[in-house]
């Protein structure tokens, strides 16, 4: 069966392969392949919310700010210069001259208040980026060149405002967003690349954009071919058939490592993995919700089961290495923020032992835990199928707490029904990860106790139901907080107490690995420089500066991302004190994964 | 009276056991089925259970087979000669437990069919056709999905998934037992529905129930496998189809780790191969038709 799929994948693969010219021309075209195993959601930019999808909507229309290719500070985007009112309400930016749509027409300040004011006005437009207009007072472009945004209360986001901007010549010719899918090709767009094909979970077909704005990219063609599994996909890599492949496992990473022409990409990555502890699920109003086991509502079963687990082990094994361990929710790549204890939680089994024979959870006749109240010490740990991380986990958790006395009965089910336990809090132990943004705002917000859902199970992104009055306070002064020092301070506490109360444990935070065909393109350009990724950044630079083996020679190698860096240095200066580059859009289900 | 009846059937059974003995596919495929028996049963106290621990292993990652793993080791560490070995476990029981659901449910329908006849029967045999034409394993996998994960899950999942085959069969040979003499006669003198099922309707159509059973559980075996190789069965149980479904999973091809992959596929190979014999050789002892055809 597995050979059968596979064979279908490859099938698949030689069809989209093929017909791409390969024939001597007298200026053969270079296409970059790119092999995608997560599928699109849409091409229509307003409602995608897959990371896939996004990074489609990236590479066809530009953001009003782009984040820097270093350190992810905002640069030109659609707009290459702004300020704000002193008292931070209102923002104008200026839209440069000169900037063109693929199909000849200049990019106006028009075009950016059309689709801001599109999302104010129509609840289906808001769907995949709704949140950073929500606070929007009135989007105004007083000429072609100024676009003027009045926000009812001062936002943070401002200069990440994650929204393709949409040309509204097109785009005001649209009567139903919703049904409106965006694949009449070429699509018009402002990005380095314009969409010329696209076949739902097949492939997607890019052409240079000759005109972009920043400079044409340095090839022809960009491709992208869906692989159902990490393993096909690498196959592919190693016979040729696709250039770039990301998301990769341990064990296919270490598998190119003396691969002729294959280059290798250890990323620090943006996500965490965690358990989740169902420390007493509730409402918003504090309504208990769910059928949680009662002990685990106890800090000492939850600090013991901290201790039990042995996360260099899981490291070691289950990411073959290709992670950090873990902390509290904001990843090492986010240095500033990134929370270092000062007493880590050791792994000490016989500690977690003697910890839970004070509280009084006498082990039974068959060796298991019974709580106080009587209850056996049975917890589920739900993992997602889909995730081979959860399946190996699982593992390690089941036998590392039945050294402590606690059985664990691994239910690993499908996306959705993980989603629905988890906000119904019918679970005890359950398997969860974050993608995070350079501002640790968003990924902080989710354990606060406004985000607990409502009555109906709906309203709220808590990731683990945590309501706590001091991280909560903590929580509301970070946000007021301009001052970069003591706002760190204020993260670092919040995360401190998020680490001693144990809502979750922070297992590891996930490299991010990918490999290129090095003897087809010289280099990509990362996001951050260094140690940064190729795929998935917060802009499409990887895409954008890849410089094939025949043209690196005239252009001095890998030096993109230093001159785009030098280009933003004079924006830097602009930008000032206002180096909050925080994405409040965060984390949707599919970054949850 | 019971006597001669045990005496009779113990002569019978003898004779059942010649004619199979005769047949060197069958003895191979009894052999093969004892052996395999033998070591599921004995694992516990032949090997040892704490080289299935992650938390406790000591060898690399994918190491090729040498002479301490002689088939090598997982994407753990762990030895694939055990897994292997503790998988035969699981797979024979799911595959055994499911094939019991699977013909009781046949049984009881196929006789419950024949017997009663009429607007039972029709709408027995309808219900049968439903889940004939279902594609099963689109519905085993409907059911493992919607149910909480499981070994339960996916016995039920497999029995209830293959039993019209065996309702259809025994629905068919309940009707040709009835047409006979005798049972007109048993209900002439008064045997209620109760005496001609159970003394007379049930004997006769057990040993091809039993010859059914046989098949059935190779290819509920091959359910398993199938099943749990797409992520559906319990992924902390190891069973062959588990073991495929890590190795897929966890970039057994990528590593090129054939050890991982070929053993769980020979395994589901030599227990189906067995029991199909044994079947085989089952059905030509108790059907006159398909002797000398061997």
């Amino acid at each position: 069966m597995g050979i059968r799929r596979f064979g279908a994948v490859t099938a698949v693969a030689a069809l989209v392969v093929l017909p791409v010219p390969t024939p001597a021309q007298a200026q053969q075209a270079v296409t970059l392949r790119v092999a995608i195993t997560q599928q699109v959601d849409s091409l229509n930019p307003f409602l995608s919310v897959f990371q896939a999808g996004t990074e489609v909507g990236r590479l066809m229309y530009d953001y009003l700010t782009a984040y820097d290719v270093k350190d992810q500070h905002p640069v030109e985007g659609l707009a290459d210069r702004w300020e704000s009112s002193p008292d931070r309400l209102t923002w104008t930016f200026h839209v440069p001259e000169g900037k063109k749509w693929s199909d000849g027409q200049p990019i106006t300040a028009k075009d950016a208040a059309f689709t801001y004011d599109l999302m104010m006005r129509d609840e289906v437009a808001a769907t995949a980026n709704g949140s950073f207009t929500a606070e929007f007072e009135s989007v105004t472009a007083t000429d072609d060149r100024t676009l003027v945004i009045k926000t009812k209360q001062p936002q943070a986001t401002m200069l990440a405002l994650d929204v393709p901007i949409v040309p509204a010549h097109v785009w005001s010719k649209v009567t139903d967003i919703a049904e409106y899918r965006n694949d009449r090709t070429p699509v018009v767009g402002s990005g380095p690349f314009v969409l010329t094909e696209y076949r739902a979970n097949e492939f997607i077909r890019f052409k240079a954009n000759k005109d972009y704005w920043r400079g044409a990219p340095k090839y022809d063609e960009l491709t992208f071919t869906y692989y159902k599994t990490a393993d096909a996909a690498v196959q592919a890599l190693t016979k040729g058939e696709v250039d770039l492949v990301n998301r990769m496992g341990p064990a296919q990473f270490d598998s190119l490592k003396d691969s002729e022409g294959i280059t290798r990409n250890q990323a620090q990555g943006r996500r965490f993995n965690e358990i989740v502890i169902n420390s007493g699920a509730a409402t918003r109003t504090g309504e208990p919700i769910g059928d949680g086991h009662p002990a685990l509502k106890d800090v000492v079963v939850r600090r013991a089961i901290a201790k039990a687990l042995d996360l260099d082990a899981i490291i070691a094994k289950v990411n073959g290495g290709y992670a950090q361990r873990g902390t509290g929710p904001i990843p090492p790549v986010f240095a500033d923020y990134h929370f270092k204890p000062e007493s880590p939680y050791p792994y000490d089994p016989a500690a977690a032992n003697a910890d839970l024979d004070r509280a009084g959870y006498a082990r039974g006749a068959d060796g298991i835990r019974v709580s106080p109240e009587g209850r056996r010490m049975q917890l589920r740990l739900l993992g997602h199928a889909s995730r081979a991380y959860d399946e190996q986990t699982a593992e390690f958790v089941k036998r590392s707490l039945a050294e402590l006395g606690i059985v664990v009965d691994v239910q690993i089910v499908s996306d959705n029904q993980l989603n629905e336990a988890g906000t119904a809090g019918t679970f005890d132990l359950q398997f969860s990860g974050w993608g995070t943004n350079p501002d640790p705002d968003f990924i902080l917000s989710l354990h606060t106790c406004g985000q607990r859902p409502n009555a109906d199970g709906k309203g709220g992104t808590t990731d683990t139901f945590f309501c706590d009055p001091e991280y909560d306070a903590l929580y509301a002064q970070q946000r007021a907080e301009f001052d970069p020092a003591k706002r760190r301070e204020l993260v670092r506490r919040m995360q401190q107490r998020f680490y001693d109360q144990v809502p979750a444990v922070v297992l590891g935070y996930d490299n991010a690995l990918e490999a290129y065909r090095s003897d087809k393109f010289a280099s990509f350009p990362v996001q951050p420089d260094p140690g940064g990724v190729i795929m998935a950044q917060n802009g499409v630079w990887g895409y954008y500066g890849a410089t094939p083996v025949a043209s690196a020679g005239q252009d001095g190698g890998s030096n993109t991302g230093l001159v785009l860096g030098v280009v933003a240095g004079a924006l830097v200066v602009l930008v000032g004190g206002v180096w909050l580059v925080g994405r409040r859009r965060g984390l949707r289900a599919e970054d949850r994964e | 009276m019971t006597a001669i009846a045990w005496q009779r059937r113990r002569a019978a059974a003898g004779a059942t056991w010649r004619e199979f003995a005769s047949q060197r596919g069958g003895l191979v495929g009894l052999v093969g089925l004892a052996v395999i028996t033998l070591l599921a049963l004995l694992a516990p106290w032949v090997t040892d259970a704490s080289g299935l621990d992650v938390t406790r292993v000591t060898a690399r990652p994918w190491e090729p087979p040498s002479s301490t793993y002689w088939l090598g080791t997982d994407h753990n560490g762990r030895s694939v000669l055990l897994l292997t070995w503790w998988g035969t476990r699981i797979s024979l029981v799911v595959g055994l437990a499911a094939t019991v659901l699977s013909v009781l449910i046949g049984t009881v329908v196929g006789i419950a069919a024949a017997h009663f006849g009429g607007w039972v029967s029709a709408v027995l045999m309808r219900f049968t056709d439903f889940f004939l034409v279902l594609p099963s394993l689109v519905l085993a996998i409907a059911l493992s999905t919607v149910l909480p994960r499981g070994l339960g899950t996916i016995v039920l999942a497999i029995g209830v998934t293959a039993w019209p085959a065996t309702a259809r069969l025994v629905r068919a040979q309940t009707l040709a037992v009835e047409a006979r003499p005798f049972i007109e006669r048993a209900r002439a003198l008064g045997g209620g529905h109760g005496h001609v099922i159970g003394r007379h309707v049930l004997p006769a159509v057990l040993p091809l129930v039993f010859v059914n059973t046989t098949l059935t559980v190779a290819s509920a075996i091959v359910a398993e496998s199938t099943l749990s190789f797409l992520g559906l069965g319990d992924p902390t149980r190891v069973s062959w189809g588990s073991l495929l479904h890590a190795a897929n999973m966890h970039g057994a091809v990528s590593q090129r780790a054939w050890w991982f992959l070929v053993p769980p596929g020979l395994g589901v190979v030599c227990v189906v191969l067995a029991f199909t014999l044994c079947g085989r050789a089952l059905e030509t002892v108790l059907n006159p038709r398909l002797k000398g055809e061997r």
